[in-house]
Order: C-alpha cells, then structure tokens, then sequence
C-alpha cells in the first residue's frame, strides 16, 4: 500500500501554503499544517508506524484517529503520542517506539518466532517460579516494557487547571451534539460543548455529500453565533457523582494540557459511533484499515490511501467505494458483508497488503477497507450507573437506565437521517436546558450567597423525545479465521478461546487474564469483538455475555493533566524579606518558610548567651480568647488549673487528647479581665484552633468564649540573653521591665518602637533571660529592624531554628513531636505537677487517672559518656551488649555553651533516675555509655537566668 | 504614632504590570479590618443587617461581610469600622458580641474586570455565575488550596471580587493570583492603597 498526496480537495483541513518540516526516525519529512503527524507520513508513503505490543508486527494506520492503536509514536521527549491525532508542527523530532534496532529491521520481531508460547496468561503461568529468579525476569521483562522513552531530564511543562459549573455538558460535537448544545443554549442554559476531534462536525467533517456539507456550514456558523462555550480537541474523561466532570483540553494557547473540572447541571452524551475492526486472518497487516479512516484520508488530509482496493461492507456508510474512486483508486471488488459475504484472509509481506481472500477467492490489491459495524461507546453512561443493553438487530449497544441528569443522543441512541439525528439532538438539549433549571433551582435556593429564588422549583421536565429507530446490521465480529482482537495488547481471538477453556470465559475475568480491551484505546475498538468470541466460546449470545465496565478515564489521561498545576502554598513570616538579604538558610517546617541560621547556629547560640540574640518566632501559634467563661475553657482543655490566673500572668500548659496523650503545649497569658492569649507549637497551630473549636461548639456552646487565630496577625521577636533587658528597654518606654516590675511569666502591653497595640511576655525557652515581642505584623519589619539598630552596641545578632533548638536542649526543654509521639502520655514529659487530678475535669483526665500504675516511658536529659560524641535523633538505647531496647534518643545536639554532647530521650522508668547508666546503640553499629542526668536542664538547672 | 508608621504589606515581590484593563489585581491588605462575632439571631447580628453569605456598605462607608454564622468582617476606612463596632458596644449584656480588629491578619486582593470570575475559576472550585455569585455575596474557598474569604463587590457596574487570607499566605496567594491572571493580561496595581483607592482603580 503505498499512499500519496491528492490534489485539493473541497473538505480537505490542510493549508497547502505552508509547508512544515519534521523527522521520522532520523529523516526529513514534510507536510501541512493542518497534517496530523500520520496523515503528513502517510502522503509522503510511509507504510509502518509502530510494531506491536508482543510479536512486534509491523503495523500501519487502522482508523486514521485517536483511537488508532498502531499509530503511538515518540515525539521528542513526549511518549505514547497519537500519531493519528497530534497536529503537525514545524520541526518536530518523531521517532518510532518501542523497537530495536529501528521500526524496519526490528530484532524484537523473533517473539514471533515464539508466539505460540506467548498466548494469553503466558507471564502469569511462566514467571512464577523458581520465586529467586522474579529480580532476573523483571530486567529481561522491562526491555521489552511497551510504550515510549520518558526522559526524567524533561523540563517541566505548564499544565493548568480550571473549574466551571455550565448548566449543560455536551460531549460530542457531531451534528446531534452541535443541535444539543444550541438548542439548550437558545432555552436559556449556559452551555459548554466538548470535541475530542480539532473541529466539530463529527462524521460530517469527511463526508463528500453536499447537503451535509451544507448542513455542516450552517451548523458551524450558527455555533459560532451562539454563546455556547466550544472546547475542540478535547475529551470528557470522566463522569463521577452528581455530574462532576473531567474534560481535558489539549489545544490550550499556555499549556501543553488544562484538566477542566466541570460541575454539570445535566450532560448530554453523544459521542457518535466507532467503526469497529472486523477479526480474519492477517487483519493487522498494513494496508487493512476502516471505512472510517479512508474517508478521513482522503477527505481529510488528501491521503489517497492505496491504488487497488477491497471494500468490505456492511452498511451505506461504510461503502467507501465511492470515494475510493473519486480519489483515483482502483476498487478491485466491493464485498457486502449483509449478503453473507466474507473475508477470509490477507495475503502480502509482513509490511504491507498484496491481496485479499474474499470467499475463498483472492483479490490482489493493496489495500482493504472494512466497514463491519460499530461500537457505541457508551462509556460516560456507565460511569453513571447505566449498564447499556445489547440489540441483535442493530448489531450494538444502546442506553439502557441512565440517572435523569445524563440523555444520550446522536448515534449513541440509535439510527436516523441527519435531520433526524439533528431533531432528536436538539429535542436533547431543550430537555437537559429544562431539567437543568430545575436543578439550578434547587442549588441556588440552598446556598447562602447566591441570588434568592422566587417560587416552587420548576417541574422536572418529562422526557417526551421521539426515540430514534434502529436500522438492521448484521452480525460481523469474526470471520471463519483467527485474526487479531485488540491491537494495542496483541490478543487475538486465538487467545480469547483460549482464554475461555481455560475457565476464563467470564467477560471481566477474560479482560484481565487475556488484557483485551486494556490497551491505549481502551476498548473503543476491541470491547465488542472480544464480547462477540466470548459468546462464540460460550455458546451463547452477546447479550448473555455482558461487558465489562466502562471506567474512567474515557480515553487515557496524561500524569502532567492530571496532576494539573500544583498548588504548594507556603507561609512567610513579615520579616522574611530581610532574612532573605541577610544570608539566611531557609528550612520548611510544615507550610512555613523558616531561617534555620544565618551561617553558623553554635556562633549565634555563643552570641545569644553571652549578649543578645534575638529571633523570628512569628510562627508561634496564637489563639486570642475572648470571653467570660475563658478559665473554664483553659481548665478543660489543659491538664494544671487556671482558675486563678491573674491579668497580667502567664502560665505554661500542657494539652493532652482524651487519650491522654500529649497534643500540644505552650502559654497563655491573661491580656485583661476577658481576655487572654493562647500560644501553641508552631505546628499544631492549626490543630489546635480547630480542637478548641470542636469543644466550644459541640460540647460546650453554652460558654462564652471567642476564639479567632491571629497567629499571623503578630510578627513574634524573642529577645534573648544576659542583655535583653537592656535592649528591649531601648525600644519600650511604656513598660517597668525591672525583674520587680515585670517578672518571669509575666505578660505586658506595650508600645514597641513607637508601635502600639503590640504584647510581649517574659518566657524561656531558650533557657536565658528572655523577652518575647509580639507586634502587629504590618509592623514587624520595623521592630525587627529596630532592634537590629539599637542592639548594635550591645552585640545583637539573630538566630535561627537551629540556634533555638540547641539553646532549648540545652535547658532541658521538650518539643512536642519531636521528644513526644502519638504513645507520649503526659505522665512520660516528667511535668507531672502540671497534671492535676484533683480538677473536676479535663481532657484526658480519665486515661492519665490510671496511668499511675501503668509503667510509662518518661523523658530523660542525657549526656554521652565521650563529649564529642553526638548520637544521632533516633538512636535506640539498648541493655548492654544486648539488643534489648530500653528507650532512644529524641533530641541531640553538640552544646556550644557547654562544649559537649547533649541529649532529650525516652527511657524505661527504672532507668529515669539521675546517674543510671545506659547503652545507646549508634547508627555506625558501635555502641556508647551515656549517663541520665538527675533533671532535664543541662545548663542553668536552677533558672537563675531566665528569672534574673 | 503607630498610625503614622507605614503599613508593610504581605506583599514584598514586585511585579510587572500588564497591558489589558480586563483583567487587574491590587493588593489593598492596608484595609482595615475587624472581625465580629456574636449569636448569628442576636441583637447585633440585627443591627449588622448582614446575614451569612452576604455583604452591605454601611453608611459609614465600612462593608460588612456576612462571612460565616455568627461571624462578620468588617472592611473600610479606620473611623468608618471604627463607627460600626461602636455601634454594637450596647449588646454586651444581651448578646454576647467580640471584635478583633485583623488588619494585620488578613491580606487582602481585589480581583476586577471582566476576566475577574474566568481567572478565579482557575484557582477556586466556586461557580461565579451571577445566579450563584451575585453582587454582593459572601463565601470561603480554598483558592489555590489557601482557605480564603470572597466577596463580590462591583465597582461602577465593574465585577470585582474581595479574596481575604491569612497574612502569611499573602506573597504566595498574590503570586497565584497573577499566575491565574496571566494569559487574561493581568494589571498589578501596587500595593499600599487605601481601601477607596483600590475600589478606584476598577473599571
């Protein structure tokens, strides 16, 4: 079969004036724009696209479409592109898959060789044994994996992503799906219209006839009138609950694809039908295709698509005989398959067509064009719920039950004139307009902010559409031979029967044992076929067989569309900025961009200690508490008591889950009579916001208590060292910050560096005498800044996470999370002063009641027997020699103040005693002695610091 | 004196400006903002006048959004939110009414121009059809998975939308903003307007 370029014709898409460029498998190629990436190779008399799956057959264009299995090529570094469908462009590098050394001589092809050990289940049956040799098979197995090259080294490209909420879909721009959508447009809906192909018109597109092509113009131009919203070169590929749609659109002008999650009133399904392969021997071998794909290539793209021809068929409109020889071809014979006429077989080279076996006479020619039926791919109807019926006269499957909010039309339903297919079609969209109202209705007068609606919902429109006839189709799956099935797998019906002996003769089991109907078109063209030899193997009819599902995707989806575009939020403190221009290391803590250090975290903890670090703990979780029965609040939700905090004090709290379990902790401060401040870990924030809110307002809406997050609403500065009093006394005047005036765990209000309205408190957590600034944020740059300024004699310095982390072990103080986990009970943090069994009640208060006799793990400050030695996060303590796990290490830093190793960990009890020796097993495998400390602080154990 | 300080917007990237007037994004988080919370049946609640899912212009200019049950954000010129929240200071003993002023918790964009609802479509699962989203209307969405406020408030007959988060996703909100608003040829006003200032800058 050796295809060449036509003359102009009148339907034709390409725009001959513009020539592009393009290589195929290392040579230079031309064609049009307007060229798919087939039809361009195909003009220019390339038989052989692809090899096959298994037997690496060579394979040429079958249907000339997206649905076409042989025509998956590589174009630069996109694999499993369609060549059927991808649009030409200029300088495109298109390279054959999946075979070696090259498409034409490809020495994969010896698996035919063996083909007969290759039938369907032959891995399942092969590679199970011996176990020890799957790794070996594996490798051998992926060289000969299917499908393109992906190059990790790909620059990421744009996919986008969009949501909208039309009252009607249409997925199908045929001419039943175009009147759909203007009719229901005209009534009123908004209305959103979706062609997989590049222009709608459907089978239009290609006909020759020229009241269709008229028809086709008008259609076109009152569309493009309308306010119908069209999509081309896109596919709905999913329909999900409540018409919630996935459509994909490949043409967008800024991204290689847009997912497009539509939320659709009503969807109107018509899809047109696919021409579906008829199975014989040598059904695979170029030069047989659709009458479908004859037309496309002619018509189309000007492709004359062979010189002498067979034409099988067995309906009008597959008879493509007419415009075979309008396109100069030799139509040797015209078999009609309603007749009982056959095909019995091809005959020709591996790579092309010779002749055809017609009733058991050959025909020499170099191309076959079949029209043996259709398949009605009524995979949206499944997705929503329908199971489609088989018809013995029509030859397919139709609409059985679909949900209310999803019609069918166009040939999907059944068979008809264009004006009849055109009437039917816009009877469906004035329909889906009216049932759509009254769903709009319904949405509309249940949300909060949209426009009120006046009166009853509207009546749900009666569906009172005249059904479409179905004309007679005979019976034309296989032929009295064997041939191939689905040509994406490489099943043929050889498979299918055996497959059927084996007891694989239901239709789901078949599907997965033989992998029928699982290849890129997704059973488009194989669904019906494989039924019908199943039926065959069976002794029964298609209709008792059944189909398998339709699942989504309709047709298959790119990882890139449907990862879409990634939304990775992250959260900035206000004085990020000058971190970034002083040389900060940034570190992620859940969403937040923090400063880790400024280059050396042991020089800023020297430098906090000795004079005055001061850091960005903007993070910090805030809670402003507003209300009378606060103290009843703060009594249930932490484990010591509240009742008596005085304005102007702050008290440290633990927080435990009914479990008893430790959640969070941090301190609150009493700001006035009603009104107090909750602080939480930077990363349980947000758990905390809506664990607070939880209990008020499902077990306790009677108290009156508000709380609003404001943890961003503050930039956080804690001012600490021995000369933070003296720097916090330069930037606040309104405040008595003698140790007199304003104590340990104290809390003031304040005007900071002029700025009102700000809070601070006086804290340690990092074990030094401390300040913690609270400043409205959009003011924060300043005070920091501020700070910077006036410190500058006294040694100021910031510091990072990293820094505060080694200062607060140093202390001795845990982090929930990172010193606790899911099993810390409150007991093990060794606060147990904090938990006060004597309340009413509280969180957690049942479980930690008994938790006395429980023999918990407890928190323990330890210091490695070799200083310099620093275990790592995770160590496990071990018995001795032994194995024997006794607890591990949570936290371990190299003390810059104290020149040594220093550590958090969980112990066994009996071990949480002051001067027990223990093991800790080191990652390298060596094992060191370390000492418990007799408390958790390693520096400054009496607090003389902090509370100076 | 802190009034007379400048206000350092969550927004500290700049970026160009665009061509088109179809489509313009301002950062206006200098806004001042107050949240209120009271008994969503309560006396303040009817003196609010603004029930969940809606919004009002006050005559003292402040909008009042409807943000959730029981909870409303107030927006505009200082005196002019400074007014409102007076006004609900009498309910104390019949309601129980709190107000936090969030100016500096939220960020705040103003999304305007025809483009305005097919370039949140891009970043918000919302349906912005007038029916569902008329002038007026209060919601919360994620908008590029940031929980956020949205009100519509057209200006001189312009669509405009109010989008409200949290301050630390301000840079990161903005930034998807004008990604989404891109291929619609995106104005960026700068930031640092007044309420009315941002308000001028539609249509």
């Amino acid at each position: 079969m050796a295809m060449s370029r036509l003359g102009q014709r009148p339907t034709e898409v390409i725009k001959r004036s513009v020539t592009l460029h393009f290589r195929w498998n290392g040579r230079s190629f031309s064609g049009f724009e307007g060229d798919t990436v087939a039809s361009a190779l195909a003009a220019s008399g390339q038989q052989v696209f692809s090899r096959s799956l298994k037997y690496h057959r060579p394979r040429g264009i079958l249907t000339a479409d997206y649905w076409d299995p042989n025509l998956m090529v590589q174009v630069g570094d996109d694999p499993n592109v369609r060549a059927g469908h991808r649009l030409l462009e200029e300088g495109m590098d298109v390279r054959a898959q999946n075979v070696w050394p090259s498409l034409r001589f490809d020495l994969k092809a010896a698996n035919s060789l063996v083909g007969r050990f290759l039938s369907a289940g032959f891995y399942y049956k092969t590679f199970m044994r011996p176990r020890w040799l799957w790794p070996s098979y594996e490798r051998v197995l992926s060289a000969f994996g299917p499908g393109g090259r992906v190059d990790i080294d790909s620059p990421d490209r744009y996919h986008d992503k969009r949501y909208t909420h039309p009252d009607v879909v249409v997925a199908g721009a045929g001419p039943a799906g175009i009147e759909a959508a203007l009719a229901a447009s005209k009534a009123g809906a908004r209305v959103l219209l979706v062609e997989h192909e590049h222009s709608v018109g459907g089978h239009l597109r290609y006909s020759t006839r020229a009241a269709e092509q008229v028809a086709l113009g008008k259609l076109r131009g009152t569309l493009e009138a309308s306010d119908v919203e069209v999509l081309t070169d896109s596919t709905v590929t999913g329909r999900y609950e409540d018409n919630w749609l996935g459509i994909v659109q490949r043409n967008h002008p800024i991204a290689v694809e847009r997912l497009i999650k539509a939320r659709a009133k009503m969807l109107v399904v018509a899809p047109g039908l696919i021409e579906r392969p008829y199975v014989f021997e040598g059904n695979d071998r170029p030069g047989v295709i659709t009458s479908a794909a004859a037309r496309r290539l002619i018509n189309l793209w000007g492709v004359k698509p062979g010189e002498r021809a067979v034409v099988f068929s067995a309906n009008d409109e597959g008879d493509a005989a007419a415009d075979l020889r309008d396109a100069g071809v030799d139509v040797a014979a015209v078999i009609d398959g309603r007749k009982g006429h056959r095909i019995n077989s091809t005959r020709g080279s591996r790579r092309a067509v010779e002749g055809v076996v017609a009733d058991g006479v050959r025909i020499d020619a170099d191309l076959l064009v079949v029209a043996a039926g259709w398949t009605a791919p009524t995979s949206l109807l499944n997705m929503a719920g329908d199971r489609p019926a088989y018809d013995r006269y029509a030859a397919r499957f139709f609409p059985s039950n679909p949900p209310d909010s999803v019609l069918a039309t166009g040939g999907l339903s059944g068979d008809g004139t264009l004006d009849e297919l055109r009437t039917h079609g816009a009877a469906t969209g004035r329909l889906a307009a009216a049932r759509a109202l009254s769903v709009a209705h319904r949405i509309q007068a249940r949300t909060a902010r949209a426009r009120a609606v006046g009166g009853p919902e509207p009546d749900w429109a009666a569906d009172d559409r005249l059904p479409l006839r179905r004309d007679f189709h005979p019976e034309l799956f296989r032929s009295d031979t064997h041939g191939m099935i689905d040509f994406s797998e490489d099943v043929g019906s050889k498979d299918l029967l055996a497959a059927a002996r084996e007891g694989y003769d239901s239709v789901e089991l078949a599907k997965r044992y033989t992998t029928a109907t699982m290849g890129s078109s997704q059973g488009k063209l194989e669904t019906v076929n494989t039924v019908a030899v199943l039926a065959e193997a069976r002794g029964e009819n298609i209709g008792e067989v059944g189909t398998t599902v339709w699942r989504p995707p309709y047709a298959p989806v790119s990882l890139g569309a449907l990862a879409g575009r990634v939304f990775e939020p992250v959260r900035v403190s206000p004085i990020q900025p000058w971190h970034e221009a002083n040389g900060v290391r940034t570190i992620l803590a859940g969403q937040w961009v923090r400063p880790d250090h400024y280059g050396d975290p042991a020089a800023e903890v020297r430098n906090a200690r000795s004079n005055v670090g001061i850091i960005d703990v903007t993070p910090l979780g805030k809670l402003d508490l507003r209300g009378p029965d606060i103290p009843k609040l703060l009594n249930l939700l932490y484990t010591n008591k509240w009742s008596n905090l005085a304005v102007g004090k702050v008290r440290y709290g633990m927080m435990c889950g009914e479990d008893g379990v430790v959640l969070d902790d941090g301190v609150t401060g009493r700001l006035g009579e009603d009104h107090y401040m909750m602080t939480t870990t930077s990363s349980g924030a947000g758990v905390v916001w809506e664990w607070v809110e939880n209990w008020l307002q499902t077990e306790r809406p009677d108290w009156r208590v508000h709380v609003t997050p404001v943890t961003s609403a503050y930039a956080s500065i804690n001012v600490a060292g021995p000369k933070s009093r003296r720097l916090v006394g330069r930037v606040v005047r309104d405040v008595d910050l003698s140790p007199e005036g304003f104590a340990y765990m104290e809390v003031r209000s304040a005007t900071v560096a002029g700025v009102a309205g700000c809070f601070m408190w006086r804290i340690g957590f990092t074990g030094d005498l401390s300040y913690e600034l609270h400043v409205p944020a959009g003011h924060g740059m300043h005070v920091w800044e501020a700070l910077i300024e006036a410190g500058a004699d006294l040694g100021v310095g910031p510091f990072g996470m990293e820094g505060q982390r080694i200062m607060r072990l140093e202390k001795g103080h845990f982090i929930v999370g990172q010193d606790t986990d899911g099993l810390t009970m409150a007991p093990s943090t060794g606060l147990s002063r904090l938990i006060r069994l004597d309340k009413e009640n509280f969180v957690g208060r049942p479980e930690l009641g008994w938790s006395g006799s429980r023999r918990l793990p407890m928190i323990v400050a330890i210091q490695p027997d070799h200083p310099q030695t620093v275990p790592d996060e995770g160590c496990q303590i071990v018995r001795g020699d032994t194995n024997e796990i006794l607890g591990r290490i949570t936290s371990s830093r190299m003390s810059p103040t104290l020149r040594r190793s220093i550590c958090l960990g969980q112990v066994e009890p009996e071990l949480a005693i002051g001067g027990s020796r223990v093991t800790v097993l080191l990652a390298s495998g060596d094992r060191i002695g370390a000492t418990v400390m007799g408390h958790h602080a390693h520096f400054d154990p009496a607090g003389e610091r902090l509370r100076g | 004196m802190a009034d007379a300080l400048r206000f350092e917007s969550p927004v500290t990237r700049s970026h160009p400006a665009g061509e088109s007037g179809g489509l313009t994004l301002t950062d206006s988080s200098a806004t001042v903002k107050w949240l209120v919370r009271a008994f969503d049946e309560g006396p303040a609640a009817a003196c609010l006048q603004t029930p969940f899912g809606s919004s009002r212009q006050d005559p003292s200019g402040a909008l009042v959004l409807g943000s959730r049950p029981g909870e409303w954000i107030l927006l505009g010129a200082q005196d002019a939110v400074a007014r409102v929240v007076e006004s609900l200071q009498g309910f104390g003993s019949g309601d129980f009414v709190t107000a936090v002023e969030w100016t500096h918790g939220r960020a705040m964009f103003r999304v305007s121009g025809r483009h305005a609802p097919r370039a949140l479509e891009k970043v918000c699962s919302l349906d912005w059809s007038d029916p569902m989203t008329p002038d007026g209307a209060v919601t919360s969405a994620s908008v590029a998975k940031v929980i956020c406020d949205i009100a519509r408030d057209d200006c001189r007959g312009t669509l405009s939308y109010l989008v409200l988060c949290d301050r630390s996703f301000g840079q990161y909100v903005f930034d998807a903003l004008i990604d989404a608003g891109r291929e619609f040829g995106l104005t960026v006003v700068p930031a640092g307007l007044s309420f009315s200032d941002t308000q001028d800058t539609v249509g």
